[in-house]
């Protein structure tokens, strides 16, 4: 059990963590630990129909929700101290008494599959590109496909599925209590006697997840019409929080891509210098939903995160002139590290920065549950951060640098409206001179031309495309 | 300060002799202050033809530079102090906001001060930020969503700026490199003193506050130049726009009345905001039946624009089965007969009034989250009385003035329908 004590908070927050995620969902059954979240946290229960728990939780202000990702399923919720014992009822209920009412099923299911045929496929093209990416990286294994599911995957799944795999690994072994805020010990003890009424058995062992080596560079191009280019590209890294070299890591990738600050490199060539898009960041962790994110999330723990670049979307004709640009941006940072004022610098920048990661009493009990996925139960995730902070030298960066990234090896998936020509330039790797509108600084027009030509070798054999309506089918 | 106040935390209030006016407002935080410019100008003061777009075009400028502080400065300055820092455009207002360490107050207000009095840039950086811009558009235009609120605002407006949305139409978005000369003015005309407020909230001690802000903004010239904002003639038909989304989507709907301008002490008007909630929010009889036994729409969400001129009251949802639009738009109207018919149940609006309470507690979690709540405010009212104004009024509003909301705004006159289906 966690338990995060902050007698000042008037509000109790509280998140229940099952060792389980869609890295379980069965062959042919892809969305199946989505659904099974989707009827905890928004479904009815034994003892009310979700109409019930909508009218009783509305005059509280208070919601529950849940976030199932590869490794883990989160039920979270925040109640104020006024209302807290009403709350605590509707959550435990929603926890260990769901009530798998087949019309619940049937509207979160047809959601979920809307959600992949409509809202991921067409109206997002960057969270389709890093969708199409973590597919394209970990294709093959449990890893592949998103945490909502497959249609296919979703399609085949009944409601009888859905209660056997919450009686098999929605267990109290499996589950990882958290509370944080103003909260008693009577609390504490109700929702202990809630996780007692869960299911018995132990937590699902995880799968092995070993994607194909990555040999050269390879590229996904999802075929949209009409749609202009948005651009990921990465490969699996093996760093994770507690890990020194994890740490290192964090400040060469703020200093190269830093999500949504204008502190990030990628960010300042290819926005702020040559304003091709609207921001271009890197990651060493997931960051689902970035676009509307500042800060990063919690509950997305993973064994197998990846390094990721995100070029946003920008006209068809830059597509290839800002894959190399970030290329190379990235290539200079592994063939040359960090200069001491860019080190000094991004770990004075993180030290405090790192303070608005959890504002909240509900973001650092995430961390707080969190760090038991990575072992970490000494000394926290943040509090390490800011201690490596001070630690770590210049030295310790460019050598993780050198261990743990790479520009060579990568898969890279851009969906665009121009996949004939995109691919053709791309393959050719033919040079892809910038023209502006706009005058700009000699300096820029100097470095476009090496940017122009740097070399993208991607082979023809590497190469698939793929329509966009075909995209998580199966 | 008295007990109705709904905001827990005191505040203080001063004004420079420029205009500039500047709210200080300690609360817990360990150690964190947000602080917030409050430039009262936003997509509605856009009303000269061509310059749709253009306060969130420039809120893109304000991150260009000064002479003593160039982009590149500021930008590694702020880095170096770990402050989290962003800005938004609204219809009304355009917000700057970076939250940081109190022992870096000082410093970042100096930087503030120094864009918001000295901001300097060459045509090249601005015709370079056109371009981050049109990103930003292109990467919305997706979303059939901003689709379909972008056709819908163009229709319910014929002559007031909110007629398009605050990113602007393309076509002003793709002029806006050749706009450097408009763009001096825009800042001479808008970013003035009289036209600006600033909000501190969290570690702060507000006469030191005070004392470095008449330091540094102490000299910013007074020059506002009220923007001639052509008022929205009545509407008198109903009106309706369908929409043809080049992708993939399930039907989306979405009807919206003509509502006033906010007013926190008009009880009709707050009563249109808890109106559209009652009648279909997540506990409305519309909400259990479409959402929930019929299953007919997958989301049901209304809600009352909060705006500084006449806005919209509007209900969108998404509809499941193409050829049920209209059967859902019927739902609609049923409903809104039924508001315009009879009071709602007391109990219900006693549940929603709790709920509103409640919510607002809830929201002031760490010093950004509240000054992010209550900017608008700021920007609608000019201070925070209008807060508590606002929350003393949902708690006095009757089932009977819910009633009054609905026979005044919900008339078909008044309305326009939006329908966006998949081509």
């Amino acid at each position: 059990m966690v338990l995060l004590k902050v007698a000042a908070d008037p509000t109790i927050s509280f998140a229940v963590q099952f060792a389980v995620g869609s890295q379980n969902d069965p062959p042919g059954k892809e969305g199946l630990a989505f659904l099974a979240g989707e009827m905890l946290a928004d479904a009815g229960t034994e003892a009310n129909s979700l109409e019930m728990i909508l009218e009783k939780l509305y005059p509280l202000a208070a919601a529950y929700d849940v976030r199932v990702d590869r490794e883990r399923t989160t039920l979270t919720g925040r109640a104020h101290r006024d209302n807290v014992d009403a709350f605590l009822e509707l959550f435990a209920d929603a926890l260990a008494r769901p009530g798998f009412e087949q019309s619940d099923f049937e509207r979160v299911q047809a959601d979920a599959i809307n959600d992949l045929e409509n809202t991921l496929r067409y109206s997002s093209d960057e969270e389709l590109g890093k969708a199409a990416l973590e597919e394209f990286v970990f294709r093959g294994t449990r890893y592949a496909h998103p945490s909502e599911g497959t249609v296919q995957g979703l399609r085949s799944i009944a409601l009888d599925d859905v209660r056997k795999f919450y009686r098999e690994h929605f267990t109290a072994q499996a589950a990882l209590v958290g509370v944080g805020g103003g909260f008693d010990d009577a609390i504490v003890a109700k929702l202990r006697a809630a996780v007692a009424r869960l299911p018995r058995g132990a937590a699902p062992t995880p799968p092995a997840i070993s994607p194909a080596p990555i040999r050269g560079r390879e590229l996904l191009i999802i075929d949209k019409p009409g749609a202009d280019a948005s651009i990921s590209a990465g490969f699996p890294l093996n760093a994770h929080r507690g890990e020194r070299d994890y740490y290192a890591l964090w400040i060469a990738n703020s200093w190269l891509g830093e999500h949504r600050n204008q502190a990030s490199h990628l960010f300042n060539v290819i926005r702020e210098q040559r304003g091709l898009n609207y921001g271009d960041y890197s990651y060493i962790e997931p960051f689902p939903n970035g676009g509307s994110h500042n800060m990063p999330p919690v509950n997305v723990p993973r064994r197998y995160p990846l390094f990721e670049i995100w070029v946003r979307t920008l006209p068809n004709k830059h597509a290839q002139f800002a894959l190399r640009a970030a290329l190379r941006e990235v290539a200079k940072l592994v063939d040359n590290g960090m200069t001491r004022e860019q080190f000094e610098l991004t770990r004075a920048f993180l030290k405090k920065y790192s303070l608005h990661f959890a504002e909240t009493t509900s973001a650092r009990l995430g961390y707080a549950v969190d760090d038991r996925f990575f072992g970490l139960d000494s000394e926290g995730h943040l509090t390490r951060f800011r201690r490596m902070m001070d630690e770590l030298t210049l030295e310790d960066v460019n050598a993780a640098i050198k261990r743990h990234l790479r520009y060579q090896d990568l898969k890279i998936a851009i969906v665009t409206g121009d996949a004939a020509g995109l691919r053709k330039a791309l393959v050719a790797d033919t040079p892809s001179p910038m023209e502006y509108d706009t005058p700009k600084a000699d300096a820029i027009l100097e470095e476009d031309k090496k940017i122009a030509i740097f070399p993208l070798r991607i082979p023809g054999d590497r190469v698939s495309t793929i329509p966009v309506g075909s995209a998580f089918e199966k | 300060m008295n007990g109705n106040r709904i905001i827990p935390y005191p505040s203080s209030t001063r004004t420079l002799a420029n205009g500039l006016e500047v709210i200080v407002m300690p609360m817990p935080s360990e150690g964190l202050v947000a602080f917030w410019s409050i430039v009262r100008t936003g997509s509605r003061d856009e009303y000269e033809a061509g310059r749709s777009g253009f306060a969130h075009f420039f809120e893109h400028m304000m991150f260009r530079g000064t002479e003593r502080y160039p982009s590149d400065v500021y930008a590694r300055t702020l880095t170096s102090l770990g402050a989290d820092g962003n800005a938004y455009t609204t219809d009304d207002h355009t917000a700057y906001h970076i939250s940081m360490a109190a022992e870096d107050l000082e410093r970042v207000v100096e930087l503030e001060a120094d864009r918001f009095q000295h901001l300097s840039y060459a045509e090249p950086a601005f015709q370079t930020e056109a371009g981050a811009v049109y990103g930003e558009y292109r990467k919305n235009r997706t979303e059939p969503e901003f689709a379909l609120y972008e056709a819908l605002m163009d229709k319910a407006f014929e002559k007031h700026p909110y007629g398009h949305t605050t990113i602007g139409y393309e076509r002003d978005i793709a002029a806006m490199p050749t706009m450097y000369g408009y763009s001096r003015e825009f800042f001479a005309r808008y970013y003035r003193p009289e036209n600006t407020v600033l909000f501190f909230v969290g570690a702060v001690d507000p006469e030191r506050v005070f004392a470095l802000v008449e330091r540094q903004y102490g000299g910013w010239q007074r020059g506002y130049v009220a923007p001639r904002i052509p008022a929205e003639p009545e509407q008198l038909a109903a009106r309706r726009v369908d929409v043809a989304y080049d992708g993939q989507t399930l039907p989306i709907v979405q009807v919206a009345y003509k509502v006033p301008a906010f007013d926190p002490a008009d009880r009709t008007r707050v009563a249109a905001d808890l109106l559209a909630e009652l009648a279909f929010g997540e506990t409305s009889d519309a909400y259990r039946r479409l959402v929930l036994d019929e299953q007919v729409v997958e989301l049901l969400d209304a809600g009352a624009d909060a705006s500084r001129d006449p806005g919209l009251l509007d209900i969108t949802t998404r509809v499941k089965d193409p050829h049920k639009v209209d059967y859902v738009l019927d739902a609609i109207d049923a409903t809104i007969a039924e508001y315009r018919a009879a009071p709602p149940a007391a109990d219900r609006l006693a549940a929603l009034q709790r709920r509103l309470k409640y919510g607002f507690l809830m929201g002031l979690q760490t010093p950004e989250a509240v000054a992010s709540g209550l900017a608008q405010f700021i920007a609608l009212s000019g201070g925070l009385d209008s807060v508590d104004t606002l929350y003393a009024t949902y708690a006095a509003i009757t089932p009977a003035d819910v009633q009054t909301a609905a026979q005044s705004y919900l008339s078909a006159q008044r309305r326009t329908v939006g329908v966006l289906r998949a081509r």
